[in-house]
C-alpha cells in the first residue's frame, strides 16, 4: 500500500483521484489545493508519490515539484495535465517529475502509471543491490 | 476550424468519458451577444492563438456530469456550490487540453488560463472587433454551448 499525497486546486479531481486510489488500495495521506500547500504537507506527511496538477493558483506545478526535489530527491511525482502539450509535460521531467498522465483521469491510466513508475524504481533499486553485492565481493 | 475542433472533443469526452449520448449538435456564428444558460466556465487561449473559451451548462446535464465524476457518492451540501464550479471547470479544461493537439501546428505555443467560473451572468455582450462561434449540444439531460470569442482583427 502506498502513501499518496494529491495536490490539484480543482475539488473534484482530489475527490476522483481519492476514490481511485482508495480502490486501488493505496492511502491518500493529504490533499492540496496549492504548490506551496503541496510542498507543506510533503514535509509532513513524507507520502511515497504525489500526483500533481500543472495550472494552479498561488504556486503552479512545475515550481512545486522542484522543492520537493530538492527537499528530497528520491520523490516521486506524477504530473496531471490537460494540456496535451509537451513543453509542459517536459519542463515536469527535467523538474524531477517521474511521469505524467494525461486528463481525463481514469482508474486504469492512474493504476498503469503507478504500477510504471514503482516497477521502474523497483528494477532500479535492484541494479543497486546488485552493484553493492559486486562491492561487497 | 477551431470550434470543429472544439466540438469533436467535446463529442469524445462526453460520449466516451462520460457515458452521455449527443441528440444534436447545431452551429452558429454568432453575430449578437452570448446568451448563457445556469453554469458556465470560461478558459483564456494564448500564445500563438488568442480566445476564450466559453462552455455553459443547463442545471440537469451538469448535474448528470457531476454524478459521473462522483461516480455515484452523494455530494455534501456544504460542498455543492464548489462541485459544482469545479466540475464546470474541469469539463472545459479537459475539453481544451484534447483540442489543443488538433489546433493549427499541433498547438504548439498555444497556452490555457485556469478556468474561471461564471455565476449571475446571462450574457457574454460582443465587442464589435469580435466574433462568437458557438456549438449548441444537446443531450437528453439538457443542453450545453460551448462557444470560442475570437477577434475578427488583432488590436493594436
Amino acid at each position: 500500500m502506498l502513501k499518496i499525497l494529491i495536490v490539484d486546486d480543482s475539488l473534484i479531481i482530489r475527490k476522483k483521484i481519492t476514490t481511485i486510489v482508495e480502490k486501488l488500495g493505496h492511502e491518500v495521506v493529504g490533499q492540496a489545493k496549492t504548490g506551496r500547500e503541496a510542498i507543506e504537507i510533503y514535509e509532513g506527511a513524507k507520502p511515497d508519490l504525489v500526483t500533481m496538477d500543472i495550472t494552479m493558483p498561488d504556486m503552479d506545478g512545475i515550481t512545486a515539484v522542484k522543492h520537493i526535489i530538492e527537499m528530497d530527491k528520491n520523490a516521486k511525482i506524477i504530473m496531471v495535465t490537460s494540456h496535451g502539450q509537451e513543453d509542459m509535460v517536459i519542463d515536469s521531467i527535467k523538474a524531477g517529475a517521474v511521469g505524467y498522465i494525461l486528463k481525463p483521469i481514469t482508474d486504469e491510466k492512474l493504476a498503469e502509471i503507478i504500477g510504471e513508475v514503482f516497477l521502474k524504481y523497483a528494477c532500479n533499486e535492484d541494479e543497486d543491490d546488485l552493484e553493492l553485492s559486486d562491492d561487497d565481493l | 476550424m477551431i470550434l470543429d475542433s472544439l466540438i469533436l472533443q467535446s463529442k469524445l469526452f462526453f460520449t466516451e468519458d462520460m457515458g452521455i449520448e449527443i441528440d444534436d449538435i447545431t452551429q452558429n456564428e454568432k453575430s449578437v451577444d452570448l446568451n448563457l444558460k445556469s453554469h458556465t466556465a470560461m478558459i483564456g487561449v494564448g500564445g500563438e492563438l488568442n480566445m476564450m473559451v466559453v462552455i455553459s451548462f443547463d442545471t440537469p446535464m451538469l448535474d448528470k456530469i457531476i454524478e459521473v465524476f462522483m461516480e455515484g457518492e452523494d455530494v455534501a451540501p456544504e460542498e455543492k456550490e464548489e462541485i459544482t464550479e469545479s466540475v464546470t471547470g474541469e469539463v472545459l479544461n479537459t475539453i481544451i487540453g484534447l483540442a489543443i493537439p488538433t489546433f493549427p501546428k499541433r498547438g504548439k505555443g498555444v497556452t490555457i488560463t485556469p478556468p474561471i467560473s461564471i455565476s449571475d451572468a446571462s450574457s457574454i455582450k460582443k465587442n464589435k472587433n469580435s466574433k462568437i462561434l458557438t456549438a449548441n449540444i444537446k443531450t437528453r439531460y439538457g443542453e450545453l454551448s460551448i462557444s470560442a470569442v475570437i477577434a475578427n482583427k488583432v488590436l493594436p
